[in-house]
């Protein structure tokens, strides 16, 4: 039997039901579920109720949720919420009718008599709230991929952070020093607590990469106050990470996991670029005496050249 | 074939939790001036609370209003609420009916049984018990004869005394917009019910309720309690023919006046 074939009887069944159901009512409901795991199910009806929730049977498997009620123009009640995590089949139960009504579900129609429950509707598994591990491992993707092969801006800084020196402390502290100043501000501004707008970050950002390739050609030894500049610096990319992962999108059954593991991506990120750029020259480059002069000095010239061209670009 | 065993399951599940409900005519206003357009809905429920129900095709047969000794159809839009509209030409009163065509049904045993208690068809339940059918899920038809009184205020109009001549129907035998006692009739087949409960309900006061069974000659005397809008029903069942799909018919019929 072809596809066309079980729709055409499932239809015809379905005008069966109402055929031998009540006479069909005003009432319309429609359900939608979202990629951002909560559930909308709007009610049409001309019926009025001081409580509304009372009204609504929603269930995931059985386990009735609790739904926020709004009451909307053009007679519509809207309830929304979360889908519950492993969450069952969908059901839904009116009492506010004697009549038939339709509840439509995507493509998927159904009529219902009266306070009658739904046949249950199982969701796919892209509707459902991620795991815990699923968040892990996207938003450690996630923030890595922002850095490499994503983040020009943020690889050129972190070339400069190590280009200053062929020793392994002044990187340590100079990267140690960005990464708890990008997740404070990171955290910051998801959360709300700050908020610079992109048209001051972005340029800032693209600065914060010249200066320090332009410092890179004038010494090699790391000065306090390059430490306190790269912490100033790190907060802003903090923050432009934050715009990222607002675009992106945080789960809000997983916010906390999300954003700690999208902040060690980013970091790995880091650690890659350095560890690449380490094993592609300095590893074995840094001793010879042209390293400096021939290498670090005309590379951190061009990085500091794009900053600046980007600054210029970014404040435009 | 699993998806639409799936389906006809479903459809058997969901047929069998359905409850029989109440159903009347509500006009937007019931005093009307003679030339306003007045809509009447037409709704299902309980307890007076109730759906409107969209005029359709499929269901109406029939759809009129009575003045003086004219008959007119109710007009409307398919699919829309209210379910018909009408204007009074004359003053008096005047009478809308509504008579459906027949909507099967399908209620398990005990929901049948527990209904047929509610709505005082008793005797159903013993011809089931006598041919051992207590469990038997209900098949059934019904039909809805509604019916509704406009009053414009001034003296004569439509002869509300004056069947339509439903199969079943609850026939006013004084004015049910002023007199004190209303005396009623109920009409099955053109011949007096005797022995049907009727029940008479107030839109606003639930408790001012009266439930009381129809004499020999069909008729119930109601002292209803206080003004408002009211709704006098009763149900009827019969067996139903022999080679149609329902082994039952009921017959829902209402009359809704303001006093």
């Amino acid at each position: 039997m072809g596809l066309a074939h079980v729709r055409a009887l499932t239809l015809a069944l379905l005008l069966a039901s109402v055929a031998s159901a009540h006479e069909i009512g005003t009432t319309q409901v429609t359900a939608r579920f979202n990629r951002d795991h909560t559930y909308e199910i709007d009610v049409v009806t001309l019926r009025h109720s001081k409580d509304f929730a009372q009204a609504a049977e929603i269930r995931f498997g059985g386990v009735r949720v609790n739904p926020e009620v709004r009451v909307l123009p053009n007679n519509t009640i809207r309830f929304r919420g979360d889908i519950p995590k492993n969450a069952g089949p969908f059901t839904w139960r009116w009492k506010l009718t004697y009549a038939s009504y339709a509840l439509t579900i995507g493509s998927r129609q159904e009529w219902l008599d009266a306070d009658a429950t739904s046949t249950p509707f199982p969701l796919s598994a892209d509707l459902l709230p991620p795991s815990r591990m699923d968040v892990v491992r996207q938003y450690l993707k996630l923030g890595f991929t922002h850095i490499v092969p994503g983040g020009l801006d943020h690889i050129l800084f972190v070339l400069g952070i190590f280009l200053l020196s062929t020793k392994l402390r002044p990187v340590l502290t100079q990267v140690t020093a960005f990464t708890i100043a990008h997740s404070i501000t990171l955290g910051l501004t998801i959360y709300g607590l700050v908020s610079v707008s992109p048209r001051i970050v972005e340029p800032m950002i693209a600065l914060s990469i010249a200066y320090v390739a332009i410092e890179n050609m004038t010494t090699s030894h790391l000065k306090p106050w390059r430490v306190a500049i790269v912490f100033a610096f790190g907060l802003l990319h903090g923050m432009g990470f934050a715009g990222v992962l607002k675009e992106l999108g945080l789960p809000r059954s997983e916010f906390l996991t999300a954003l700690v593991t999208f902040n060690v991506g980013v970091e790995l990120g880091q650690l890659a670029v350095i560890g690449g750029a380490f094993v592609l020259v300095a590893w074995w480059a840094r001793a010879k005496p042209w390293y400096r002069p021939r290498f670090v000095v005309p590379a951190s010239a061009a990085i500091a050249a794009t900053g600046i061209f980007w600054t210029v670009q970014r404040l435009m | 074939m699993k998806r639409i065993a799936a389906v006809v399951i479903a459809v058997a599940a969901q047929t069998a939790v359905a409850h029989a409900h109440d159903f009347w005519i509500e006009p937007s206003t019931f005093r009307p001036a003679v030339g306003q357009l007045v809509s009447a809905s037409l709704r299902v429920g309980q307890e007076f609370e109730g759906d409107p129900i969209p005029r359709s095709a499929q269901l109406i047969d029939s759809f009129t209003v009575r003045e003086g000794t004219k008959e007119k159809e109710v007009v409307g839009f398919e699919n829309r609420d209210p379910a018909g509209y009408v204007r009074l030409e004359q003053p008096g009163l005047a009478v809308i009916g509504y008579r459906s065509k027949a909507n099967p049904l399908q209620l398990d045993a005990a929901k049948f049984e527990e209904f047929l208690k509610n709505e005082g068809l008793e005797r159903i339940s013993v011809i089931r018990a006598q041919r051992h059918e207590t469990a038997k899920p209900d098949r059934e038809r019904f039909y809805r004869f509604a019916k509704s009184v406009l009053n414009t205020g001034a003296n004569g109009g439509a002869r509300f005394d004056q069947p339509f001549g439903y199969r079943f129907e609850i026939i006013p035998e004084t004015n049910p917009c002023t007199s004190t006692p209303l005396r009623v009739r109920l009409l099955f087949e053109g011949k007096p019910l005797a022995g049907a409960l009727v029940t008479a309900m107030h839109r606003d006061d639930a408790s001012a309720r009266i439930r009381i069974r129809s004499d020999k000659s069909g008729r119930v005397t109601l002292n209803l309690p206080k003004n408002g809008v009211w709704m006098i029903k009763s149900v009827q069942m019969v067996p139903a023919p022999a080679g149609t799909d329902a082994d039952w018919e009921s017959m829902w019929a209402s009359l809704t006046f303001e006093r």
